[in-house]
């Protein structure tokens, strides 16, 4: 203990001690030169023998030092301020690392922490990991009356719960405004787990036909709309024109649905009503916990069995019901572009550390002369080994604490240049993990780039260092290898980064060149709701959106306007089956279907979507004209194949309904318009004239007739289509000023939200590519123009014996062209491997893409040949002579 | 590069802590040089100390209170520090014979019986 402390003073006292040990050792060495003397020796010798028989005075010094403290501690910090003054004493050198060494490590760190919080965090309810979805083929919503069987018949789940889609409308508050929310069964928000800042969840019995008038508010919605007001438990808020009671406030952080509808900010009781015996309309999402000590593979099982056994009895029901980790649909469609970045960030990194590895190794041979003195007065190799790693380490925290500063600021612009799709980015952070990250990556980087370097630069060979003036040594061959081999490495991942870009970029062009069958240039969209106002009388809402459209098509600007249920890219997608008079009826589950659309005239002609045969929907469609639709290219080719379909009848349905069928007659076709998916080929399609369909109308109790309240008006402008925003918005509260409008989109913009995954992911991919060029480059660059200013004595030496210029460029950039041969090769193989692993992610062009092969090589070829001209210029530019008398 | 030569025999670890606190028992107050001639003079030779080896151990062992050094003048008027046991050094140096006696019996004992 004592020891300690006084090591601890020693510490702190280093140099009063050090010159304590000093005059030890003088005054040593003093007597034992006295003793010399007096067997006779003159003076001078004696003192000589006295320091050969002392021994190292310099190793005693530090064996005392040793002795006296921390000897760790002490030397760490010796290191930090030896190795701060070397790097300092090169400030250029220190300049590029730290940039270079900044650039890899704050873009890993950005990068991480996206892939952090969107992926690997757990999701935000309790014991989340026991979450499920139940649905259709992992994502597609189900039916009532199955859902409600599965709940019933399940053992393996805690709890099962349904949520719909339900965008109502808020009035008697100013201005009105359309929400979006859903509607749940009683138990799905107590399953999550998560306790409700004010207030209660839903209670027993509150999701049943009369008690179901309740509202739980999401916390921003509490904020926008009600001011925060503390007393809202209790009072009424008007949705959809009728009254729902306040009974519950989430918590800020809340979300609810994580992976569709996840703008809900509304939840009200699900009283399913009529639903109850449903199985063919699939609208609800099923959610459930795991019951503990089930496994996910025994729900699956279970499931299995359960819905097996209702497809039997309720033949083309039930099919493909997948048991699905709430979080796999939360991030699967992410998962892979974002480990892909990650994976493109570690090879910057990796090409980082080689860069700087380079460096530092062209470094040590220069200081190979200092290594060798500090290594004869009495460090050892492993002092200093430490010390190097040190220097690097040094290093590498100054490139992190850079790295991290570019990292605050990249993982801002990442969320900021991120489209929507990306699921809980707004939760992106530098939290504990980064730093951790940040560290260890920071360690690693240190160790990859620097223990080759001080590995070499400690086992040089002592006298032929001193005596060659650091020029010739041993440890060269080896060194030359490992330059050799980190500019191969580099080469073959900058080849395989450079290959994944330019396979995004062609992708990316492919897609952008995709035409989406209508013009979305110059065209507004917003979305109308009637639901809750006077207008959504069933015998008011033609005539409201007739005179609306009227109104908008009659503004100075507008050139045209017309309606839909649900606009192509931004808006809903419903596919509704139906049966074609006079062919047999069709197996279950084999019925023809299509994308279900509901269109006032003016439509195509707004999105200039082109008719390809008959007639459009007219004014005079209405309900006193027989009933009219217009299909989609795909459908006439699928499901009139070789026919003219024009003139043909169907029916809503599976022809089973009771009633007499409601035929309409196909009047035109169109061509195919982009749906959701911007990459994908359209589904059959088939436009209904909105003003003779009774569920528009408001005239039939049809389940679905609720979901139709709402209408996208679309405008074609004659300038900015957003200029005219306003002026529509006016138009429309000028019927009635209780009529919200709502989701105000450029056409131009649903085209570019459509596209925005590929272009954020070819944007990163390619910013990488060429950062890693880029240092690739400048990798090579640094080893070449080392080789020659190494080389300039033998340079001299045969041009003097008579080699020309090129002889001498030839000599210099064939070693650089045998690194980039080897390089490219490994990187055509690696890249080969991963572009089969990228395949998913591309459109139009294949992951073999020879033109992307043949032109990364080329342009990596260029810059290998640019990289080496310089260096080989200069090589042929030595005078012999000056070269031979230089050393 | 100087290094342990292996002409030298080495101080087994810990005993040359005994040896200098026993010197100093035996002798009084000495300077370094003094207690390395001494240990060389004992020895005939056969233990052939670095004498800057000698440092180590006497920072050590006056870290650990086992002796105290105080500057002084040698009978040739030199400046040199002179070292002398403390009680707590007395103290160790008496566990340490033991342990020591101990040790090295048990050792020859080891060595006669096993041939």
């Amino acid at each position: 203990m004592r020891r300690f402390f006084s090591r601890l003073v020693n510490l702190f006292r280093g140099p009063r001690a050090e010159s304590e040990a000093v005059r030890e050792i003088e005054s040593h060495l003093a007597l034992l030169a006295e003793d010399f003397e007096r067997r006779g020796l003159p003076p001078d010798e004696a003192r000589r023998a006295a320091r050969r028989a002392y021994g190292g005075v310099e190793q005693a010094k530090e064996l005392h030092r040793e002795a006296r403290s921390f000897m760790r501690v002490e030397q760490l910090l010796q290191d930090v301020r030896y190795g701060a003054r070397n790097l300092l004493r090169t400030p250029g050198f220190t300049a590029v690392a730290v940039v270079t060494l900044a650039l890899g490590i704050g873009a890993s760190t950005a990068i991480f922490s996206v892939v952090n919080a969107v992926l690997l965090r757990p999701l935000a309810y309790q014991d989340s990991d026991r979450l499920v979805t139940v649905l259709h083929y992992g994502t597609g919503p189900v039916a009532t009356a199955n859902y409600i069987d599965w709940r019933d018949q399940s053992r393996s789940f805690a709890a099962v719960g349904g949520a719909d889609y339900w965008s109502p409308n808020l009035t008697n508050s100013d201005p009105p405004e359309h929400l979006y929310g859903l509607k749940v069964t009683q138990n799905l928000l107590p399953l999550l787990g998560i306790l409700p800042l004010l207030g209660r969840l839903f209670v027993a019995g509150e999701d049943q036909p009369g008690a179901e008038h309740e509202a739980i508010l999401s916390y921003r919605l509490w904020q926008r709309r009600f001011d925060g007001d503390p007393g809202i438990l209790g009072k009424a808020i008007t949705l959809n024109g009728e009254s729902y009671t306040v009974v519950g406030v989430m918590p800020a952080a809340f979300k609810f649905a994580p992976f569709w509808a996840t703008h809900a900010e509304l939840w009200v009781p699900d009283a399913f009503g009529d639903s109850i015996h449903d199985r063919g309309g699939n609208h609800l999402r099923v959610f459930a916990r795991l019951k503990p000590g089930i496994s996910l593979d025994q729900a699956r099982a279970e499931m299995a069995t359960i819905t097996g056994r209702l497809e039997r009895q309720y033949p083309a029901t039930n099919r493909g019901v997948a048991v699905t980790p709430l979080k796999e649909n939360v991030v699967g469609k992410i998962e892979t572009p974002l480990l892909m970045l990650l994976g493109a960030v570690g090879f910057v990194l990796l090409i980082t550390c080689a860069n700087v590895s380079h460096m530092l190794l062209a470094r040590t041979s220069d200081r190979q002369k200092e290594i060798a003195v500090r290594i004869a007065l009495g460090a050892g190799r492993a002092r200093v080994v430490a010390q190097f790693l040190t220097e690097n380490l040094l290093l590498a925290a100054i490139g992190a604490a850079a790295g991290l500063l570019l990292a605050f600021g990249g993982t801002k612009a990442l969320v900021a240049l991120s489209p929507a799709y990306i699921p809980r980015v707004e939760t992106v952070a530098i939290d504990a993990h980064v730093v951790l990250f940040l560290l260890a990556i920071t360690v690693l980087t240190a160790l990859a780039f620097g223990l080759a370097p001080a590995m070499h630069a400690a086992a040089a060979n002592l006298s032929a260092a001193l005596k060659e003036g650091g020029r010739g040594d041993s440890a060269g061959m080896r060194r030359n290898r490992l330059r050799s081999f980190l500019v191969a490495s580099e080469f073959a991942l900058a080849f395989m980064l450079l290959i994944g870009a330019g396979l995004m970029i062609r992708s990316f062009s492919a897609l952008q060149s995709v035409d989406p069958g209508f013009n979305p240039h110059n065209v507004l969209s917003l979305v109308v709701s009637v639901a809750g106002t006077k207008e959504a009388e069933p015998y008011r809402r033609a005539l409201f959106y007739r005179e609306l459209l009227r109104k908008v098509g009659r503004l100075p600007g507008v050139i045209s306007a017309g309606g839909i249920n649900h606009l192509p890219l931004a808006g809903d997608l419903w596919s509704r089956d139906f049966v074609i008079e006079g062919r047999p009826k069709p197996r279950p589950g084999e019925s023809p279907y299509a994308i279900y659309r509901l269109v006032m005239p003016g439509y195509f002609e707004t999105m200039r979507l082109p008719l390809r045969g008959g007639r459009a929907i007219a004014d005079s469609d209405d309900t006193r004209a027989p009933g009219v639709v217009i299909i989609n290219e795909r459908a006439a080719r699928a499901y009139w194949p070789g026919e003219d379909p024009i003139g043909k009848r169907i029916a809503i349905g599976h022809g089973d309904e009771t009633g007499p069928q409601t035929w309409l007659t196909v009047i035109g076709i169109v061509a195919n318009a982009k749906q959701e998916d911007w990459a994908e080929q359209p589904y059959p399609e088939m436009y209904l004239a909105a003003f003779q369909n009774r569920d528009f109308l408001g005239e039939s109790s049809d389940p679905i007739a609720p979901h139709i309240m709402y209408v996208t008006l679309v405008v074609r402008t004659a300038g900015n289509p957003a200029d005219l925003s306003s002026a529509i918005t006016r138009a429309v509260r000028s019927f009635d000023r209780s009529l919200p409008v709502s989701a105000v989109l450029t056409m131009d913009r649903a085209v570019a939200d459509a596209t925005a995954q590929p272009r954020f992911e070819t944007l990163l991919l390619g910013v990488f590519a060429a950062v890693a060029l880029m240092l690739a480059a400048i990798g090579i660059y640094g080893v070449m123009n080392y080789a020659v200013s190494r080389r300039t004595r033998e340079i001299g030496i045969r041009m003097s014996l008579g080699a020309s210029h090129a002889a001498v460029q030839w000599m210099v950039a064939r070693q650089a062209v045998v690194q980039a041969l080897v390089g490219a090769i490994a990187g055509v193989a690696g890249a080969l491997l991963l572009a089969r692993l990228m395949a998913k992610m591309l459109y139009g062009v294949r992951p073999t893409d020879p033109a992307t092969f043949g032109s990364v090589a080329i342009v990596l070829g260029l810059a290998a040949l640019l990289a080496t001209y310089v260096p080989a210029r200069r090589a042929s530019r030595i005078d012999p002579m000056a070269a031979l008398r230089s050393e | 590069m100087p290094s342990e030569g292996a002409d030298r025999m080495a101080v087994l670890q810990g005993t040359l802590d005994l040896i200098v606190l026993r010197t100093l028992q035996t002798m009084g107050p000495q300077h370094a040089y003094a207690i390395a001639t001494r240990l060389q003079q004992i020895s005939g030779d056969l233990l052939r100390l670095n004498q800057g080896t000698l440092y180590p151990a006497l920072v050590r062992l006056e870290q650990q209170g086992r002796i105290q050094g105080a500057w002084g003048l040698t009978e040739s008027n030199r400046e040199a520090k002179f070292y002398a046991i403390t009680k707590a050094g007395e103290r160790a140096l008496a566990e340490e014979t033991l342990r020591w006696r101990r040790m090295s019996g048990l050792v020859e004992k080891l060595l006669s019986e096993g041939a």
